[in-house]
This record gives C-alpha cells, sequence and structure tokens, in this order.
C-alpha cells in the first residue's frame, strides 16, 4: 500500500471531517510586477541548449499561459571565451545552434539583454559529473482514491531507480522523470448540441480530414473523410509535479538504491496501449541544487495546511540595475537517460476500454503532440 | 503600649435563640443612673458579661424608667441616632460597638451567610478594656486548615470586613495580620474548599485557627478567579491564579473542558488558532512558555496537535499563571509560566469520578492508603476518536482507516511523615500516536517522575526540595518496505532544586537553587526492514547543564507599599561530547563554507553563559479598593523550539544553545491599575507593558530541519519587541457573571544583517511576528438561572495574523512556481467565535452516593468560518490558488456527562 498524504494532510482531513472547511481566499495584491524569468540549461549532450524569457504572472486561477518577452539578445559564455549567441525560434524561447556543446569541467554562463536595454547575467555554473543509473524499474501499488459517488480504484506503478552518485565529493542530483503515452481520439465526431433541435449537429474537426455531406438517400448527413487526420494520434508527455533532488545525506557508499523517482497512475487513458518512463539523472551546482530543492519544499508546502512560510527562490541571475526583479537560472548539468516501456499486460487485471473522445487530441490532452517521440519504438 | 490582658480562644458555635442577656428585665431604678452603671449593675447580678469602653458611654444617662421592659429596649432607645450599637456574641456575651452601620452590614452578613449554609465561628482574643478609649493596634496570627485531615492551606485568602482588606495564607497556611482592636467579620476563602465566617472579637493579640471543610465532590473546572480578591490586594502584577473549581461551567470544544483554553482567555494571551498547540503570551512565540508540571518542565503540552491540553483538569489543583513580575524561582523561559500542581489525594475517605464526552472518557479516583498519613489521587483519560474520524464522512479515504488514539495518566501519591514534613511521588504520563493508513505512524511521549518533600523548620522557615526526571519523545515510523525506517527524537532533563521560605517581620524571603541536566538525542534515522534503502544516520547527542541561584524578598513596606525584588543567577553550559564546524563567513555559514571542525571530548564545556536576571514588582494601594503595580523581569532562556510551521507541531525540535546559539535574553516592564468597587461587585484592570528580546531564534526561508547535521546553517537570531495594553472588566457576584478582556498588542521582529539577503529575513527590516494580532477581544459569562441551571458563554474576537502569500507566478520547467511576498506582510480576515453552553447540575444532596452533571455546549454558534490558515491547492492547470482553511468552520454542538462518586 502507499501512503497519499502527508500526516499533516491527514490532520487537516480529521478536522475538515468533523468540521473544517476549505474556501477560496482573495488577497489585495497589486498587479504582478514588472518581473523577469529566465530559464535554461546546457548539457554534456548535444544541444541545442533553451533559453526561455518570461514576465511574471497573476496568481488567478485563469491565468493559463506564460507571457513571453521577445526580441532579447542572448549570449552563452564558457569559461574558456567561447561565447555563442542564442536564436529565437519563438517569441520568448532561444535556442543555440550547435557551436558550443557543454563538456564535464567547464563552467558556462548568459547575458541577456532585452529590447529596452534591461540586462541580465547568470554567475557561471561547473557542469559535473553526474553519475549513472544502473537500473529502472516500476512496481505495482494498490491505492484509493474517494470520489463524491464513493471509492474507486487509485493504483500506480511507482517508478525506482539505483544509481551511482558522480565523482564529485558533493553529490547534488536531481532525477527528472518524463512519461510519455499514446493516445488516439475521434475529432471527426465532434458535434454541437442545439437546444431547439432534436438532433446535434456533426462538426467535425478541420484536422480530422472528415467533412460532413449530405446523405444519399437525401436525408440526414454523411461524414466522407477527404485528407489523412492529423490530429487523431497523439503523445502525451506527462511532467512530475515538483522536481526530485537529494544529496547524499541519507545514502551510503555514494550509491542511490531503491530511489522513489515518481508513479505512474493506471488507468486506461495512461495505458491506451503503452507507457513510456523516461528518466534523466542530472548533476547540479549547489546554486542549482538550492533552487530546485527549494521550489520542491514551495510545490510541498503549499498543500501543508501549518504553512511553513515558502522559500523566495534564487537562482544566478541578476540584473545590472537592482531594482529590476528578476528570478533566473542557468544551470549545467550533466545527464545520464534511462527509458523503459510500461506494457499495458504488466497491470494485474483488466481495465475498461479507453472511452472515444470525440475531440482533437491536440486540444484534449495538455502537453500532447502529434509528432512521434524519437525514443517511442 | 500594648496591654495583653488574656489571650483566650474560643469556638462556639452560634446561636441565634433563647434567653439572653439583652432579655434581662429591668426595674425601673435604672432611671436618672449613668448607662455605664446600669450596665455595670446588670453584669454584676447576673452571669452575662457585657464588654464596651468606658468612653463611648461617658454622658449617656438613662433618662425614663424601662420598668418591666428589656435591656433590648433600653438600648435600642438610648442608641437609636448615635454611632452605638450592640453585638449579641454568645446569649451571654454583649458586646457595645461604635460603628453601627458596621453593626448592620455584619448582620446582614451573618444572615445571608446563614442562609447559604456557611459555617460560622465566633473567637474572642482579650476583651475589652474597661476605662480609657484605646486605639491600639493588635496583632492577629493565624493558620488555615484542613478540617479534616489537618493540612496546613497554603494561599488561601482571608478577606477582612467584607472588601476592606484582604490577606492570604503564605505557603505554610500562616498568616498574620495588624489591626485596630474592636470586632472583625473574616472571610476565608480556599480553592475547593467551603467558605468560612470568623466572627472574630479582637482586643488583645492573639492566634486563631481557621478550619475549614472541602466542598461535595462534585465536578470540578478550572475558573478563572484571578483578579477577583488577589488582584486588588497582595497579587502580584501579571499573575493569575486559575482555579480548578466546583463546576464545568464554560462552553468547550466538544465537551472537553481544557486548561489552556483557559489560559488563552486571558488578557495578552494568545493563539494562532484552534488547532494549534500552546499559546502566544505578550508576543512571545509558544517555546517561551515554561510549563510545569509538580515542579518539573512539561516540552509538549497537547494531544492531537493542540486541539486538547495534555493535562486532565480531573486531576489539577490549581494552576498559577505569570505573564509579568515572574519570581525569580522561575527561570529559563522568557515569556510566562504555567506552574501546575497535581491534585492530592483525600486522607479520610475515598472518592471518585467518571465523564464521558465526544472525544475523551476520564476516570479519576482519590483517597487514603492509610488514613490521616497517606494518600493516593489517580487519573486517566483516554480517546475513542478512532470512531470519530471513521464515522466521519470525508473525501479522503484513508483517513477512515487511520488510527487516531491517545492517553494521558498521572498520580500522586502523598506521605505525610509528621506535621512538619510531607513527601509527594508525581507520576505522569502523555501518550500520542496516529498512524495513516499504508505506511506512516507518529508516536509522541511526555514522561515525568517528580519527588517533591516539604519541610517545616520551624513556624517561619520551610523549604521545599524536588528531585525529578522529564522525558519528551516522539518518532516516525515509516512502514513502507523500500523506505522503511525509523526517526526517533528525545530530550531528557534531570532536575534538582531547593527552594526556601523564611518570613521576618514584613519580609517574606524565598531562597534557593535549581540544577538541570538535558540531554538530547537531535535525531537518529535506522532502517527497519533488510531491503530499505534508508542508512542509519544519526545526529550527535548533545547535552547540557543549567544551574541558577535565586533570591527573592516580598517585602510590605506599609500598609499600603509591598515590594518584591529578587535576583536569579542562571549559568549554562554546554558540554561535549561534541563536534563543532568551523565557517568561513560566520553571518552567512553554508555548508560549502566549513573550514574547520571542533572537536570536544566527554563533559568538556563547549561553550558557557553567565547571566544576571533582575525581577521587581510593587504593589501601591491607593486605596482600599485600588492599587497600582509595577514590575520588571529579565529572563534569559537557553532552550529553543526550532520550528518553520505557523503552528507548533509536536515534531518540532528543541535547540539547546551552545557554540552558535546565544541564549535569548528578555526585558519586560509592566504598569498596572487595579480596582474593584467596594462591595467587590465590579472590578476593573488596565495594564501596559513592553518587551525587548534579543537572539531570537528563525529560519532561513525552506530551513531544512530535521537530521540537520549544519542546522546552524538554517537558523538565524535576531531581535524581538512587543508592547500592548490590556484591559479587563469583572462583574463578580451576582446572578450574572463575567468578564470582559480586551488587548491591543504588537509583535515584532528584527532577523539578520540588513540588506543581506542570504543572512537576514525580510531583507534584515523588521516584521511582524507569526501571532502578531493587535486586537483580542474576549468576552465570558455565567447566568444563573436557577440553582441547578447556568446559562454561560464566550465571545472571542482576535484581528487577523499576518501571512505571507504569492504575488505572482511564472513557470518553471512545467512547474507553476510562485513568487512570495516578504515575511507576514498580508493578514487573514480577522478571527470570531461564540460559545454557548448549558449547565445542568444534578441534585444538591450531599447525601446521595454519585452526582451528574450535564452539560451542553454549542461551540461556533453562528457557524463563522474562521480561517486559520492559507494554503495553496492546485487548479487542473496547475495554478496555485489561495484557499483558506477553517479548522471549525460550523456549529459544533456537544454533550458530555459527569458523575462524582
Amino acid at each position: 500500500m502507499r501512503r497519499k498524504l502527508s500526516y499533516r494532510l491527514f490532520f487537516l482531513a480529521l478536522i475538515l471531517g468533523v468540521a473544517g472547511c476549505v474556501e477560496p481566499i482573495e488577497f489585495d495584491v497589486p498587479e504582478p510586477r514588472e518581473q523577469i524569468i529566465i530559464q535554461g540549461n546546457i548539457t554534456d549532450q548535444p544541444g541545442p541548449y533553451i533559453v526561455t524569457i518570461d514576465e511574471g504572472l497573476a496568481v488567478r486561477p485563469d491565468t493559463v499561459a506564460n507571457t513571453p518577452v521577445p526580441g532579447a539578445q542572448v549570449r552563452l559564455y564558457d569559461d574558456q571565451g567561447n561565447i555563442e549567441d542564442f536564436e529565437e525560434i519563438v517569441p520568448g524561447t532561444y535556442a543555440t545552434r550547435g557551436a558550443i556543446q557543454g563538456e564535464i569541467g567547464r563552467s558556462y554562463h548568459i547575458k541577456v539583454t532585452l529590447k529596452d536595454g534591461r540586462t541580465y547575467e547568470s554567475t557561471p555554473d561547473p557542469l559535473k559529473p553526474g553519475g549513472e543509473i544502473k537500473s529502472l524499474s516500476w512496481e505495482y501499488e494498490q491505492g484509493t482514491a474517494v470520489e463524491d459517488f464513493g471509492e474507486i480504484p487509485d493504483d500506480v506503478f511507482g517508478v525506482y531507480i539505483d544509481s551511482e552518485a558522480g565523482d564529485d565529493p558533493e553529490n547534488f542530483v536531481r532525477w527528472r522523470m518524463t512519461g510519455t503515452f499514446r493516445i488516439e481520439t475521434r475529432p471527426e465526431l465532434y458535434i454541437v448540441v442545439r437546444p431547439y433541435w432534436d438532433r446535434p449537429l456533426m462538426l467535425p474537426r478541420p484536422c480530422s480530414g472528415h467533412r460532413t455531406a449530405p446523405h444519399p438517400s437525401g436525408s440526414g448527413t454523411i461524414l466522407v473523410q477527404v485528407e489523412p487526420c492529423v490530429c487523431c494520434e497523439c503523445w502525451v508527455d506527462l511532467y512530475e509535479n515538483f522536481p526530485r533532488v537529494t544529496d547524499d545525506r541519507l545514502v551510503a557508499g555514494g550509491e542511490f538504491r531503491n530511489v522513489r523517482v515518481g508513479e505512474v497512475n493506471i488507468n486506461n487513458v495512461n495505458f491506451y496501449d503503452k507507457f513510456m518512463v523516461k528518466v534523466e539523472q542530472m548533476s547540479l551546482s549547489r546554486v542549482a541544487y538550492d533552487f530546485f530543492r527549494l521550489m520542491r519544499i514551495q510545490r510541498e508546502s503549499a498543500s501543508n495546511i501549518f504553512q511553513p512560510p515558502s522559500a523566495e527562490l534564487v537562482g544566478n541571475v541578476v540584473s545590472t540595475n537592482p531594482e529590476d526583479r528578476v528570478i533566473g537560472l542557468f544551470y549545467s548539468s550533466s545527464i545520464d537517460t534511462e527509458v523503459k516501456f510500461i506494457e499495458r499486460e504488466e497491470i494485474p487485471y483488466l481495465l475498461t476500454p479507453t472511452t472515444q473522445v470525440p475531440e482533437s487530441c491536440l486540444l484534449h490532452y495538455r502537453n500532447s503532440t502529434t509528432e512521434k517521440p524519437p525514443e517511442w519504438q | 503600649m500594648r496591654r495583653h490582658l488574656w489571650i483566650c480562644l474560643l469556638v462556639i458555635p452560634f446561636l441565634s435563640n433563647g434567653q439572653t442577656v439583652l432579655d434581662s428585665k429591668l426595674n425601673g431604678s435604672e432611671k436618672g443612673q449613668r448607662l455605664a452603671l446600669v450596665l455595670d449593675s446588670i453584669q454584676s447580678n447576673s452571669p452575662f458579661s457585657i464588654y464596651y469602653l468606658n468612653d463611648w458611654l461617658n454622658g449617656i444617662e438613662v433618662n425614663k424608667s424601662y420598668a418591666g421592659l428589656s435591656l433590648k429596649q433600653l438600648l435600642d432607645d438610648q442608641f437609636n441616632g448615635t454611632e452605638l450599637s450592640y453585638v449579641l456574641m454568645y446569649d451571654e456575651v454583649l458586646v457595645l460597638i461604635r460603628d453601627p452601620s458596621f453593626a448592620k452590614k455584619k448582620e446582614e452578613e451573618i444572615k445571608v451567610a446563614q442562609s447559604l449554609g456557611i459555617k460560622i465561628d465566633q473567637v474572642i482574643l482579650g476583651e475589652p478594656v474597661l476605662g480609657n478609649a484605646s486605639n491600639e493596634n493588635v496583632t492577629i496570627t493565624g493558620t488555615v486548615m484542613d478540617w479534616v485531615s489537618g493540612d496546613l492551606l497554603p494561599f488561601a485568602t482571608i478577606q477582612v470586613n467584607d472588601s476592606l482588606r484582604v490577606i492570604s495564607s503564605d505557603n505554610q497556611g500562616r498568616f498574620q495580620v495588624e489591626l485596630p482592636k474592636g470586632n472583625y467579620l473574616l472571610k476565608t476563602k480556599f480553592v475547593d474548599y467551603e467558605d468560612k465566617l470568623i466572627d472574630l472579637l479582637a482586643y488583645a493579640d492573639g492566634d486563631i485557627l481557621i478550619e475549614v471543610e472541602k466542598e461535595a465532590k462534585e465536578l470540578e473546572e478550572v475558573v478563572v478567579e484571578a483578579d477577583r480578591e488577589q488582584e486588588i490586594s497582595r497579587a502580584k502584577i501579571g499573575k493569575t491564579v486559575l482555579t480548578v473549581k466546583e463546576m464545568k461551567y464554560a462552553p468547550s470544544f466538544l465537551g472537553e473542558v481544557d486548561l489552556v483554553r483557559q489560559v488563552q482567555n486571558l488578557p495578552g494571551v494568545t493563539t494562532v488558532g484552534e488547532a494549534a498547540t500552546g499559546f502566544n503570551v505578550r508576543g512571545g512565540s509558544v517555546d517561551q512558555n515554561l510549563i510545569l508540571y509538580d515542579g518539573l518542565p512539561v516540552f509538549n503540552s497537547s494531544h492531537v496537535f493542540g486541539l486538547l491540553t495534555s493535562f486532565n483538569p480531573d486531576a489539577v489543583e490549581n494552576v498559577t499563571f505569570y505573564k509579568g513580575g515572574v519570581p525569580a524561582q522561575f527561570g529559563g523561559r522568557v515569556s510566562s509560566v504555567l506552574d501546575i500542581e497535581a491534585k492530592e489525594g483525600d486522607f479520610e475517605e475515598w472518592s471518585g469520578k467518571a465523564g464521558i464526552g465526544m472525544i475523551t472518557s476520564n476516570v479519576s479516583v482519590n483517597g487514603p492508603i492509610q488514613k490521616g498519613k497517606t494518600s493516593i489521587a489517580a487519573s486517566v483519560r483516554s480517546t475513542y476518536s478512532n470512531w470519530l474520524a471513521r464515522s466521519v464522512r470525508t473525501d479522503y479515504a484513508d483517513l477512515r482507516q487511520s488510527n487516531v488514539f491517545f492517553y494521558d495518566a498521572t498520580a500522586k501519591i502523598t506521605h505525610k511523615i509528621d506535621e512538619d514534613n510531607k513527601l509527594t511521588f508525581t507520576g505522569y504520563s502523555s501518550h500520542d500516536a496516529f498512524k495513516l493508513v499504508g505506511d506512516t505512524t507518529y508516536r509522541w511521549n511526555t514522561n515525568l517522575a517528580a519527588f517533591n518533600y516539604d519541610k517545616q523548620f520551624d513556624k517561619t522557615f520551610g523549604a521545599k526540595f524536588t528531585a525529578g526526571i522529564t522525558n519528551y519523545d516522539y518518532n516516525v515510523e515509516d512502514e513502507n518496505v523500500r523506505t522503511a525506517a525509523k526517526l526517533k527524537y528525545r530530550l531528557t532533563a534531570s532536575v534538582l532544586s531547593a527552594t526556601f521560605f523564611k518570613e521576618l517581620e514584613e519580609h517574606k524571603i524565598d531562597f534557593g537553587a535549581q540544577f538541570n541536566y538535558y540531554n538530547f538525542q537531535p535525531g537518529r534515522l535506522e532502517p527497519t526492514s533488510d531491503v530499505s534503502n534508508a542508512a542509519v544516520f544519526d545526529l550527535d547527542k548533545q547535552n547540557s547543564l543549567e544551574l541558577a541561584l535565586f533570591f527573592d524578598d516580598s517585602y510590605e513596606v506599609s500598609d499600603r507599599l509591598t515590594l518584591n525584588a529578587g535576583l536569579r543567577i542562571p549559568f549554562f553550559m554546554s558540554i561535549g561530547e561534541a563536534e563543532v564546524f568551523l565557517y568561513d563567513d560566520n553571518d552567512f555559514k553554508q555548508i560549502t563554507g566549513i573550514t574547520d571542525t571542533l572537536s570536544f571530548g566527554a563533559f568538556e564545556p563547549v561553550k558557557s553563559y553567565l547571566g544576571l536576571e533582575p525581577r521587581f514588582s510593587l504593589n501601591y494601594k491607593l486605596s482600599e479598593t485600588s492599587s497600582l503595580k509595577m514590575g520588571y523581569n529579565r529572563i534569559f532562556q537557553y532552550l529553543h523550539l526550532v520550528t518553520n510551521t505557523t503552528a507548533v507541531t509536536p515534531i518540532d525540535i528543541w535547540q539547546p544553545s551552545g557554540y552558535y546559539f546565544e541564549p535569548q535574553r528578555a526585558d519586560q516592564v509592566s504598569a498596572g491599575f487595579f480596582t474593584n468597587s467596594l462591595d467587590n461587585k465590579v472590578g476593573l484592570s488596565v495594564e501596559g507593558f513592553y518587551k525587548h528580546i534579543d537572539n531570537l531564534v528563525d529560519f532561513k526561508d525552506g530551513a531544512q530541519l530535521t537530521l540537520n547535521t549544519h542546522i546552524e546553517t538554517e537558523l538565524l537570531q535576531g531581535t524581538g519587541r512587543a508592547y500592548g495594553a490590556e484591559v479587563s472588566l469583572m462583574k463578580n457576584t451576582g446572578g450574572l457573571t463575567g468578564r470582559i478582556n480586551y488587548t491591543y498588542s504588537r509583535t515584532f521582529r528584527t532577523i539578520g544583517i540588513p540588506g543581506d539577503r542570504n543572512a537576514s529575513i525580510n531583507n534584515g527590516f523588521e516584521y511582524p511576528a507569526n501571532f502578531d494580532q493587535p486586537h483580542v477581544l474576549n468576552v465570558n459569562w455565567k447566568l444563573e438561572l436557577t440553582k441547578r441551571h447556568f446559562f454561560t458563554g464566550t465571545f472571542t474576537y482576535q484581528s487577523g495574523r499576518p501571512v505571507t502569500i504569492p504575488l505572482s507566478l511564472f513557470n518553471f520547467d512545467n512547474n507553476f512556481v510562485a513568487f512570495f511576498s516578504e515575511r507576514n506582510q498580508f493578514r487573514i480576515p480577522d478571527y470570531h467565535r461564540l460559545d454557548l453552553g448549558l449547565v445542568i447540575e444534578g441534585s444538591h444532596n450531599k447525601r446521595k452516593w454519585a452526582k451528574g452533571t450535564w452539560i451542553i455546549s454549542i461551540y461556533n454558534a453562528y457557524s463563522r468560518q474562521n480561517p486559520y490558515t492559507v494554503f495553496f491547492g492546485t487548479s487542473d492547470l496547475g495554478i496555485p490558488e489561495p484557499f483558506q482553511l477553517s479548522i471549525i468552520g460550523t456549529i459544533l454542538p456537544s454533550v458530555s456527562y459527569n458523575l462524582n462518586f
């Protein structure tokens, strides 16, 4: 069995059970400041390396998208005097073109100049050896969740790794797990319900390649495929809720054993056919480690009713003007990646068939793409 | 010059009927004679005695014949319109007095007392001087004693002639008072005892014995009785006595009467919420309260994260609370002292009590092991909240299969070796556990054993010796096979102390020494399964010792002025075995900045601190009903509770002062004005304070506190200040009694180096503390509907406390992350709540073998959803959404039943 709630949440539950309640609350806060967010990294793997620049967002449930900052000049430096300019590939997103590749032992930093002249610079971040993932495994774990109508199974595969820490005396490591599944939808079946009509209107999504045409009998409408569907099959990425980092404080001998790096919910969407687990073991400098550690604490403590005051993230990007507020991290990592597939057959029971979704898979699933990932077999 | 004619001690039941001296018949010869001669003649020709002062009767002649009439008629006629009156002491003793208003008042008072069943004893010391008037004073000494067991009763209050003057017995049950010769009513009060009136005729120095009788064993409750008599007279500034009194009147949370909640109702005391352990006193943090149980410190006073206090009110004799003017015998915590005395068993007969509430049930018994010599009081309280938790409909399936359990138990054995020597043993144990479905169990325990030896060397010199050990530990057990491990924490304090009490004329002197030895196991993690990936991790044990010498003198300079002055000299030393890391930058310690390590051998001094703590308070009576009080104290604190949450949790850790952590030091000044009406029906107190604290400990943002070998890198020290004014209005008598407390106070902190974000909080600027609540109002009342029915209530209002909230968001690596405001710059909405209670007592007939009482409480009567905290849920899009959590967000009725047998 697995634990779903922290003990503090449990306490919340106890009290809520008796009499407590949770209500949204609003604070009268000023609009988000002109705050710049800069993030990016360089690895020992071939590029391109990406840097994104955004503005801060309001704390509102309807905040959905980043507000990118286009038109900046971004430049990458190493400690050997090499320089490479980033190129803006989409607004606010900048990529290298392959002149510099990260190497273990080197240090890297960036300089950013915005259109309005504000400039920012990161402190040099050393690229450290990161160790190697020895094995990637998973284990079926039973669980339940309660919905309004009662309890439902909420089983997962817990994902674990064994790995070696790097040669560096300080083993600051981050494990980044990304899950990917394939899904099919039926965008040609998209309909619109009309209140005063007895039948809904068939309105196939254009990307489905289908169109409506009059039924040959003269009564009703039929669907006709006129070109291939380009939004019927998607690969959906699932990201971790918070970064997982550790040092070697609690683990002896420079080896990490049975480290839980994430979990995969068992359901008929994630396991439409199979599920791809990708785990990256990334070396970090202490600054980057602290950044991700605080980010994790913030993400975790957000739901802690005892409300530890959350940590303010301090990265390594500073502004040349102290008045400018910036949060940024440009870090260097060596990466060891392990990819494996969890087959649907490994689930110890039969899943119900997946409901056909009458919508474009790109619209229905966040973080979805119709491009098959290179690792997908 | 005082003349001692004779001293006698008479205690005769009051009689109101029968043939008396006043019925003496006159024959008419009295006409034209001086009244003094007439009375003299009656006295010499009868067995009756008549006391008066000659000069009172100078010039009074009997101007008509009273043949066939009684002496009463004569006196009534003669005294009509004069200041003279008379009192019939026994059937055969007549006392003439010169204050008729007092005589009438006394007569009324006695009538009222008789109707209430209050026992009245009459005592005559000496006899009136026949001849010249005398305004000489007499010195009355006395002892307050349990009528049955012969126990001397310390700190009983004795009220002289209604509210004119109140004295209290000392810790040996003795008292002394100087009064002009005359007639007095002494009203004696003591917790759990029935009131007693002494009708005293004092014409010479003398010693009186006041024997009081225990009340019938009825339900008891902690009731704040503080200021009623004490504030006006002898009480020190900032001192409150909470007494375990006859009935559980106050409305309660789920029917559980709670000692700490009573403390929280006092002015100057706040709490961060319903589910918060402990309380904050005058801008102090929770760890700054010294909680003593029969002389030993207790490090965790809560069950279920503060929902309940871990002291069963049925096991508590009385509680003294100091929030200012702390006497020198207490030290080690800078904000307040809560001194709890466990209940002693009865030396004569067995009795018991059982109670059933919605969360807990309790049983307590007490009685003699050897009659008159040895007694025991024991009680156990436990929960069945598992049932409650599991029966609740909740969105969390895990809850329904979880376990919550706690108990507390206490036993106190008292052995009277002889009249002057008493030995007590107190054992106390409190245990909490809860297990989440699946794999983690949390347990925390307090265990305590104390020996107290009271010794009376002579009437004015006594001592109390204490030896004991107190232990607090918790463990967190992870039962998940892959990560199975147990985290243990333990703190043990061994305590030795000797306190001596000496009375010298107007001085009451306390002096002594205390020695504490602390042993900390700050954390040990060990795997509990073969395949666990946890490694053994053991933080070094920490040892320290604290020695303190203290001296305190209460000096009654005059009838109006009482001074208290004291000095405490604490010495604290952190000792080896220990390793200390040295850093390249002492202001900004970080693991990567370690330059060297210092090693200390066993018992080798690591760091020591010597302090001087002056204590001072005074009480100046402006009049018989009002007084002015002032207090100053300095206190050092050597143990710091390290927590990074708003509310203290049981698994936070205590960190001793040492190489890096300097002791906290608090200086507090307070001053107040206290007054009440002549008849003591209404009272008012106003008190202000200013407090400055050095070396407060606070955590850096995102600090990791558990199993941290470099905890000094996560904590910062700074200063704090708090100030405020407290106003209290009381109505003490009548069908409706109650009090209104209002406090305005602020509390701020400044931590770290200004401008250095890494080595400061809030960039080194001052910020309000988590528990900074400017306005706090508490109103509570008790309305007597009938003799057995009471309607009680409490209303609480508190300003919303400060919180730190996100101002903006950004998306980093596919996670939304918040950018937070500076610490505590926003506030949650204000807190207010109304609780109501109905108490239905069982029969008052003492002959019934058992008595039951129903208590119906309505908590949060108007369903206020008070925010306890703000946390952030995550929307479907991954956006953090602020939510407020109300611990008790609805009306919460409860019923409890208590049975005394």
